[in-house]
């Protein structure tokens, strides 16, 4: 988009709109942040002393493994559902947002995650757009991280129940080792992921 | 008015050079206020540098280990915080790759120990850093925006539907955004 459609411009005075294009310039220039792996979202706990000389994110990495590991056991390597609740976005102090989109116009849907808890969960909101409504009792959708492309993780399942769906989810996993995000659509006690409607 | 609004805001936040101080005298907060600031825009440059999300994801470790280490070395009388962290950063990243005998993908030559002078302040990695931390200080749903209209591939349109909020409030919030990026970055970019 250009800068006129982005900003306007006709009620701005000449210099403002050459710092704003300047602006503008930069972030093109500049291109999108990298996504931050989750695991480097928070140093950890505080370095202690001048004397520190390990970062204390090597010792944060293990705990979250023990967590994480504890977690998956505890799921049976499934994740789990916390809730399901249209909450409006502002509600949720989402620290990254991952954007969605399906094969269909009109699918679209918003991944926010939240800052890791104190016992090594990531809550998660994803707000679907679009998605059709399951006809069948049992069906529902499901969010998996990828590897290679390939959904290998599931986070959590869902039904749609409007045009928009908000639902939260909170997993324990370590998110540097996966590439992306999918949702599949998936019958009735399907355990290997459907076909995939929404990408990253 | 918004702008006003901007500069106040910015007047209230700590500069980059008085955390470095503060994580130097070996307060935890002010060290973790840097990492907020700044593991981004580090790992976008290890990234670039290194080619590699793993090995990125080690020197932001390594950089901020040395972060903590040398801050007793930073002289606020030479300069502002952000470029003495950036010279830092790099010489982390690069050091990591030669000690490992890595080749980075980016090989021009780096200047370790020096502050990033004119022609370095015109490289796309500086150019990325500075931007890149300047998007940290926007508030959550500036910076949602900006990433939506910039990077997305959606239409201003498409963001509003995806948000669900008005057209004209997307395109406020991307000016206030572009004011106070503006604002932030004003002198370092010339």
């Amino acid at each position: 988009m250009t800068f006129e459609d982005l900003v306007g411009g006709d009620d701005l005075t000449p210099e403002e709109e050459a710092r704003l294009r300047r602006v503008h310039d930069l972030l093109v220039q500049a291109g999108p942040p990298p996504e931050l792996p989750l695991g480097l979202e928070r140093p950890g706990a505080a370095p202690e002393g001048a004397e520190v000389l390990q970062f204390p994110l090597r010792r944060r990495w293990a705990v979250t493994a023990l967590a994480a590991a504890a977690g998956v056991a505890a799921a049976f390597g499934i994740g789990f559902l916390v809730g399901h609740a249209k909450t409006k976005p502002e509600t949720f102090a989402a620290q990254r947002v991952v954007p969605m989109h399906g094969s269909k116009a009109g699918q679209l849907a918003v991944l926010r995650i939240a800052a890791r808890d104190a016992v090594g969960n990531w809550p998660m909101q994803i707000e679907v757009r679009g998605l059709p409504q399951q006809k069948a009792r049992n069906a529902d959708y499901e969010l998996w991280l990828t590897k290679n492309g390939r959904p290998v993780v599931s986070c959590g399942s869902f039904r749609v129940h409007a045009d928009v769906t908000s639902v939260r989810l909170s997993v324990p996993y370590h998110f540097s080792e996966y590439d992306g995000w999918v949702v599949t659509a998936q019958s009735h006690g399907e355990s290997t992921p459907g076909p995939v409607v929404l990408t990253t | 008015m918004g702008m006003a609004v901007a500069l106040r805001t910015i007047a209230r936040v700590e500069s980059d050079g008085d955390l470095i101080v503060r994580a130097a005298a070996g307060d935890g907060s002010a060290f973790e206020d840097l990492y907020r600031r700044y593991s981004r825009a580090v790992f976008g440059l290890a990234l670039r540098r290194l080619g590699d999300r793993g090995k990125a994801e080690e020197a932001v470790q390594e950089t901020f280990a040395s972060v903590w280490r040398s801050a007793g070395s930073y002289k606020p009388e030479r300069g502002p915080g952000g470029p003495w962290l950036y010279a830092v950063a790099r010489h982390a990243i690069v050091d990591r790759a030669r000690r490992r005998g890595e080749q980075p993908v980016d090989s021009y030559e780096e200047q370790a120990d020096a502050e990033p002078g004119p022609a370095d302040r015109a490289e796309s990695g500086w150019v990325a850093w500075r931007v890149h931390r300047a998007l940290e200080e926007l508030p959550e749903r500036e910076r949602e925006v900006v990433s939506l209209a910039y990077w997305s591939g959606l239409s201003q349109s498409e963001v509003a539907e995806f948000l669900g909020i008005p057209l004209g409030t997307v395109k406020t919030r991307t000016r206030a955004a572009l004011q106070r990026l503006a604002d932030l970055l004003e002198g370092e970019l010339e």
